[in-house]
């Protein structure tokens, strides 16, 4: 879609289908949200859209003509030439996350995807750049990685982390007591908390044997008999290999590597819920 | 001998149903003709079965629960359990019953959003 | 030692299920078990009381408190005179149950419990005994 964008705003002249084509997917171009600008081989921004004027605070009369190095950090400077050199090989730089200027100085994160634009005969005349403001997107992120390592320093069993969330970290090697006493507490959370979704982690816990595999899966059976969703993070590849051994099928419990990993599952799971409630009449 | 009754009631399009706190052998086949004849006279889209007074699931229960939800599948509804304890929770985990996949859900109302919502569920990998 | 609580409730209908379910949840709170841990043996004796109805269609089922070890427990011994189990230890394997509606759930109301024994002979009868032990 980009790619077909990117002939009409470079508009060389010859090669157009049809003006009502080119009309047509200038208007895209134009009107959506995505900062799209085009520029030569040499980095000379050529075209520059309203989504791009939002983003960096460039109108496009200012900033068609200018080089693209204004909108670079001076820490990234290497960048440009490096893409550029790709560019140039008709290769595709997709979904390079880094950062850029706006006009009143602000920094902030990108996630880039330059196409080189060719022309009829083939030739690389040059590129084309959707740049997505993912901000929001890494502020996430490094918040769902400080809270799960906040949940796994802290000692508590049973963690209601956000609204409808828990957390339960094993932690070592359970007897069978002190296992069916976190089964009964992390049950008896979920339903307190009117939780949708309970992570279990087992990140701290090196190795799995037969029992601890046992209350595992009794722990997982339980709380999907209960009506909430059961995610299993901080799975090892070893500990994977000893659920395996032991005979275990993992085949229809959700897991994840990581317990940041999970509360993403989590969010998923809730965006869900939310979205179906408005989705009622 | 049966002095416990189920409460069978129907909220538009979903029949809700209650089951008491230890229901005996009888209550509980009594459940399931309660059900197809209800299922039968008003073709509601879904069952909720709440049974968050229940203290004991055993086979006999767990049995009739799953039967049941195969027959109002049949009959073209889909059947949500509400409310299940965390302690019956554990107990038929241990015992090993399923309840067939029958679906279940924390509480009566997320069992209503459960029927309400006509998209297909996301499964997550 | 004092004469410790004991009793038997007889099984010979389906009411009698609802019987030995309610001694025993009395019983079993009585001595101070958790929640979860009188469903497990509530459940446990259901499922047993249900196999003397079953496959015997009479029997009984006897209490009985336990006390040793500075811990107290529940003992539960379900007899009949039925047709006894040709294979105890395949009625034991776990998935030989309930979930078939043919077996007798004994691999699940071992899971419950923390004892089992299993005294059986074809033609004479059977008599299984679990027993719980309330942890401190």
């Amino acid at each position: 879609m980009a790619n077909k964008a990117k002939l009409a705003v470079m508009g060389t002249a010859g090669e157009t289908e049809g003006l009502s084509t080119q009309a047509f997917l200038a208007a895209i171009v134009e009107t959506s949200d995505d900062a799209i600008y085009g520029k030569t081989l040499e980095g000379v921004i050529l075209s520059w859209n309203h989504g791009a004027e939002r983003m960096y605070g460039y109108a496009a009369a200012e900033i068609v003509g200018r080089p693209v190095s204004i909108l670079v950090p001076p820490s990234s400077t290497d960048e440009v030439p490096q893409i550029l050199e790709k560019l140039k090989r008709g290769e595709r730089v997709d979904h390079f996350e880094t950062v850029r200027v706006k006009k009143n100085g602000e920094s902030f994160d990108v996630s880039l995807t330059v196409s080189p634009i060719r022309d009829v005969s083939g030739r690389i005349v040059g590129a084309s750049t959707v740049a997505r403001d993912i901000t929001e997107q890494k502020r996430l992120r490094e918040e769902l990685t400080r809270r799960a390592k906040e949940i796994l320093d802290v000692s508590t069993p049973v963690l209601q982390v956000w609204d409808g969330v828990v957390v339960a970290p094993f932690i070592g090697t359970l007897d069978t007591q002190r296992a069916q006493q976190f089964m009964e507490c992390l049950l008896q959370r979920i339903v307190e908390t009117n939780a949708s979704v309970a992570l279990l982690d087992v990140t701290g816990v090196p190795a799995i044997d037969t029992r601890t595999a046992q209350h595992l899966i009794e722990t997982i059976t339980s709380v999907r008999l209960l009506g909430a969703q059961a995610v299993l993070t901080g799975v090892r590849p070893a500990i994977a290999q000893t659920l395996a051994h032991l005979g275990i099928n993992l085949a229809d419990v959700v897991t994840r590597s990581s317990l940041s990993a999970g509360l993403r599952v989590a969010l998923d799971v809730l965006n869900l819920k939310i979205s179906s409630r408005d989705g009622e009449a | 001998m049966t002095n416990q009754s189920i409460s069978v009631v129907r909220v538009r399009d979903t029949l809700m149903v209650t089951m008491p706190a230890d229901p005996d052998d009888v209550t509980v086949v009594a459940l399931q003709e309660e059900v197809l004849r209800a299922m039968e006279r008003y073709r509601p889209k879904g069952l909720v079965l709440d049974i968050s007074a229940v203290e004991t699931l055993d086979s006999f229960f767990a049995r009739t629960v799953t039967e049941t939800s195969r027959m109002v599948t049949l009959m073209g509804g889909r059947t949500v359990i509400a409310g299940m304890r965390p302690s019956v929770a554990i107990t038929a985990t241990q015992l090993g019953l399923t309840l067939g996949g029958t679906m279940t859900a924390l509480t009566v109302d997320r069992a209503l959003n459960l029927l309400s919502d006509t998209r297909p569920r996301r499964r997550l990998r | 030692m004092t004469d410790l609580p004991q009793g038997n409730v007889p099984i010979k209908s389906e009411n009698d299920i609802i019987a030995a379910r309610k001694a025993v949840r009395d019983l079993a709170t009585r001595l101070c078990f958790g929640v979860t841990d009188v469903t497990r043996i509530v459940t446990a004796a259901s499922e047993l009381a249900r196999n003397v109805f079953l496959y015997a269609q009479a029997g009984v089922m006897r209490w009985s408190t336990l006390d040793a070890n500075s811990s107290v427990g529940i003992e539960l011994t379900f007899e009949d005179h039925g047709p006894g189990i040709p294979d105890v230890e395949l009625a034991m394997k776990p998935g030989y149950g309930t979930s078939h509606g043919l077996g007798l759930g004994l691999p699940g109301a071992k899971r419950l419990m923390d004892e089992m024994e299993i005294h059986s002979e074809v033609g004479k009868g059977t008599s299984v005994t679990v027993r719980k032990w309330l942890r401190r």
